[in-house]
């Protein structure tokens, strides 16, 4: 309750115009930027975007705590074989010819006269007669790619993957530690800056591989599995939400320094706004380009180009209403002035 | 900022550019040169300037083949282990070269020197995986007397199997023998098979008394994959003059029931009996044939177990493709950002895309010149770039407006923005460097390629961004016709 009431009056404190209004008066301190275009308090409104955020995490967190992950087959291990039968098989006859096989194979359509059918791990020999006896029951096969991935690599790529994961953000905490130290209040204000921009950026990956976990384990979309590649989208995000969230956070430090007179709340609410144009206009240009991808690039990277598309725009949403916000909020719970 | 608006900087971008814009267009630059046609085949692609070949190296998930990962267990007790798996490598490359594969890639890798990488174009992982694992048993025979046996190596003579195999040599090497004057082949022995090899030795020349004698008896003969069925049809002139030939493992590989191969690997005459596991084997050896002869021996006794840990086989017409929806989407993705950029920016956003042509001519150049080897994920890096190149031109862009509605003139806004843009750039590529360079080092070996094309395509965009639209837009609005509002996507310009 008293959680609610303080965001009111911190409303009212930070409103110092009325929302929406576009062309409003301007302030002789702004300078260097006397007419600013639109001013929303973002900074007063915070527990609706920590709220909103948290709508979509809690039941990705709930569908990886309880169902995990759709493992691709590098993450699996197992024997893939993608392959089009020119003779038009149905998928009833496909996993007919796969069943009597006996090496419990289980066929995916992928369209046409696609279909991908995984085997665990397989040995050359084995392989060798499969494709035979598939070309005896389903006539000439095609095949487009064989994966065999065995438990050791497997093992391996999803430890690395961790191991990458942990180590970049550790690297990001430091460099903005490090960047952030000459603002007002040295290397504690560094570790706020910091660790403010490491929250948002555990925000995307939980998004990201919430959404993810709910796609592949709850819905059972081929495009929801996760493999190395699915590794790099998150790294990639990693990187690309720092970017936006450096942005923000950059313009803070310059106008902490130009604007003595403002309160810490409305220089970061002013400093979102004037970035949040750049932030938008650049996401947007790598959406367009991912949608490329997606609709143009072919199934081996659309589920790349769908992690990525989920991660940019949950980065730039983080970078201005989470991260900012939450660097707010930290300076109260600790105030360093 | 006078640094960067300075002349030897706009001439090392004009180089950069000529230089790109020749490495792209090497295979066209070759073809009018030679006065080929443009499209088509023609001889001689890739161009070869100097040692330069240029051309896209393509992963073989563009160019369709195999990659397998091979642990190695058992590794021969006492024996350094970076050997053991140099030799293996030999023995590997040895076996592969029959497949006449372009570029076959064989690797070393693991902590322990445990593992090897084989990537080979153009080849199913089933025969790849039957030419490298072929286990040839190496055989060695004595000659015994028939009659019946007119040609062949030793007319008169069969061979027989002498129960001295591949499991009874530890190593064979190429080296210079004593006098330092000429290439021999050492031969190591297991201990049980130094024995085997006394008594054999000793019979040889007891059958054949005299010093400096060379009779069939005296002839221990190396085969691979070597068996009873080809001594049993030894009457056969034409079965033996086939088997006789240098042994193929290509042949053996793709070998049906009644196909005849080459299993011949050296014939050396005893001189004298040999005690304690140590034979050499001399000739008119070349370094090259003495090498050859000493991977042979080893092949039959590849010194470690190889167990595929994962195979990847690509289809060719996959792979193209690929390469198909890859440039599709990679154009698409240009063309999307250069239209925003210049329906939103105007004047600049033209001169950053132009600045983006430069960059996307400059980062395909280095892909060449390196070489980095170009995979699906790669590309995906690369189109992945393009969209975050224009990230720092969006950044001093936001600031320029700002500059200009604050009042200050078009040309101190340009340098203002660049100016107050830059921390906010460098530290935000800072970030994505970090990321990637950590993929590249610890991520799993399928997504290093996305981090490297990443790490240069970003590096890349700060250089065009900062350097080429800055340039651009001082040469452009030095000129004063392009300063109108409409023009630079502002509201309205001070015309001071």
């Amino acid at each position: 309750m008293s959680e609610l009431s303080d965001v009111r009056a911190e409303q009212q404190a930070a409103d110092i115009e009325p929302d929406g209004a576009p062309q409003a008066k301007v302030e002789p301190d702004l300078a260097p930027t006397p007419r600013p275009p639109r001013r929303l308090n973002i900074i007063g409104r915070r527990n609706w975007f920590f709220a909103l955020s948290l709508i979509v995490i809690v039941p990705g967190i709930v569908s990886m705590a309880t169902r995990h992950f759709a493992l691709g087959i590098d993450f699996a291990g197992g024997t893939e074989l993608t392959a089009t039968f020119p003779n038009h098989p149905s998928l009833a006859q496909v996993q007919a010819a796969v069943d009597a096989e006996g090496v419990n194979g289980s066929v995916i359509s992928t369209g046409g006269d696609g279909y991908i059918i995984r085997y665990p791990p397989l040995s050359a020999t084995q392989l060798t007669n499969i494709q035979a006896d598939l070309k005896n029951r389903l006539g000439p096969t095609n095949v487009q790619q064989i994966l065999t991935v065995g438990g050791t690599i497997a093992g391996e790529t999803i430890a690395l993957s961790l191991l990458a994961v942990v180590l970049a953000s550790v690297a990001i905490l430091l460099l903005l530690a490090v960047r952030f130290r000459n603002v007002p209040g040295g290397w504690r204000a560094g570790f706020q800056f910091g660790g403010s921009a490491l929250a948002a950026l555990l925000h995307d990956v939980f998004i990201l591989t919430g959404i993810f976990s709910i796609l592949g384990a709850v819905l059972h979309l081929r495009i929801g599995e996760i493999d190395a590649f699915f590794v790099s989208a998150v790294l990639t995000v990693v990187g690309f939400s720092v970017h936006d969230t450096i942005v923000v956070f950059d313009r803070i430090r310059e106008n902490l320094r130009v604007s003595q007179r403002l309160s810490f709340e409305q220089v970061v609410n002013l400093s979102i706004m004037q970035t949040a144009a750049r932030s938008i206009i650049t996401s947007f240009t790598v959406v367009l380009v991912l949608t490329a991808i997606l609709i143009a690039g072919g199934s081996t990277l659309q589920g790349l180009a769908l992690a990525l598309l989920i991660g940019i725009v949950s980065g730039t949403y983080s970078s201005i209403f989470n991260a900012a916000p939450l660097l707010v909020v930290w300076r109260r719970v600790q105030p360093l002035r | 900022m006078q640094l960067v608006l300075s002349w030897p900087v706009r001439l090392f971008v004009v180089g950069v550019l000529i230089l790109s814009l020749f490495v792209d267009g090497a295979g066209y630059v070759y073809r009018i040169a030679n006065h080929y046609p443009l499209t088509g085949q023609v001889p001689g692609l890739p161009p070869n300037f100097g040692g330069w070949q240029l051309y896209f190296h393509k992963g073989l998930d563009l160019a369709g083949g195999t990659h397998i990962d091979y642990q190695l267990t058992n590794f021969p007790a006492g024996q350094n282990r970076a050997d053991v798996q140099q030799r293996t490598i030999q023995v590997i490359n040895k076996r592969v070269n029959a497949l006449n594969v372009s570029e076959p890639e064989i690797r070393g890798a693991g902590t322990n020197n445990d593992r090897i990488t084989v990537d080979l174009a153009g080849v199913t992982a089933d025969q790849a995986q039957k030419t490298i694992g072929a286990v040839s048993k190496l055989t060695y025979t004595k000659w015994v007397k028939d009659d019946k046996v007119q040609a062949g190596p030793q007319p008169g003579y069969k061979p027989a199997l002498t129960g001295l195999t591949g499991d009874d040599i530890s190593s064979a090497t190429a080296t210079i023998d004593q006098n330092g004057t000429s290439w021999v082949v050492n031969v190591q022995f297991t201990s049980a098979g130094a024995s085997k090899f006394d008594n054999l030795t000793r019979d040889a020349v007891a059958a054949c008394p005299g010093a400096g004698q060379d009779c069939p008896q005296r002839h221990l003969t190396i085969w691979l994959d070597f068996t009873q069925k080809d001594i049993d049809n030894w009457e056969d002139p034409s079965y033996v003059a086939k088997l006789s030939t240098r042994y193929d493992p290509g042949c053996l590989a793709a070998q049906g029931p009644d196909t005849v191969c080459g299993k011949f690997l050296t014939d050396p005459t005893t001189v004298e009996e040999i005690a304690g596991g140590q034979a050499q084997i001399s000739g008119q050896f070349t370094q090259q044939s003495a090498q050859d002869l000493a991977t042979g021996i080893n092949s039959g006794s590849l010194p470690v177990d190889l167990v595929a840990l994962d195979v990847t086989q690509v289809s060719a017409t996959l792979g193209a493709e690929s390469v198909k929806l890859s440039i599709a989407a990679g154009l698409l993705g240009l063309a999307i950002v250069v239209l925003f950029m210049i329906v939103y920016y105007r004047v600049p956003g033209f001169l950053a895309s132009l600045a983006l042509l430069f960059y996307a001519g400059a980062v395909l150049a280095v892909f060449k010149l390196v070489p980095v080897t170009l995979t699906l994920a790669g590309i995906t890096g690369f189109i992945l770039s393009v969209g975050m190149a224009v990230d720092a031109n969006v950044l001093i862009f936001e600031r320029f407006k700002e500059e200009v509605r604050a009042g200050r003139t078009i040309t101190a806004a340009v340098d203002a923005a660049v100016r107050r843009a830059w921390p906010a750039i460098r530290d935000s590529n800072t970030s994505t460097i970090i990321t990637c360079v950590i993929l590249g080092f610890v991520g799993p070996s399928a997504v290093k390629g996305f981090a490297i094309t990443l790490a240069i395509g970003v590096f890349a965009s700060l250089v065009s961004s900062i350097i080429v639209t800055h340039n651009l837009l001082a040469i452009v609005m030095a000129g004063g016709s392009f300063r109108r509002a409409g023009l630079l996507g502002v509201d309205r310009v001070r015309t001071v």
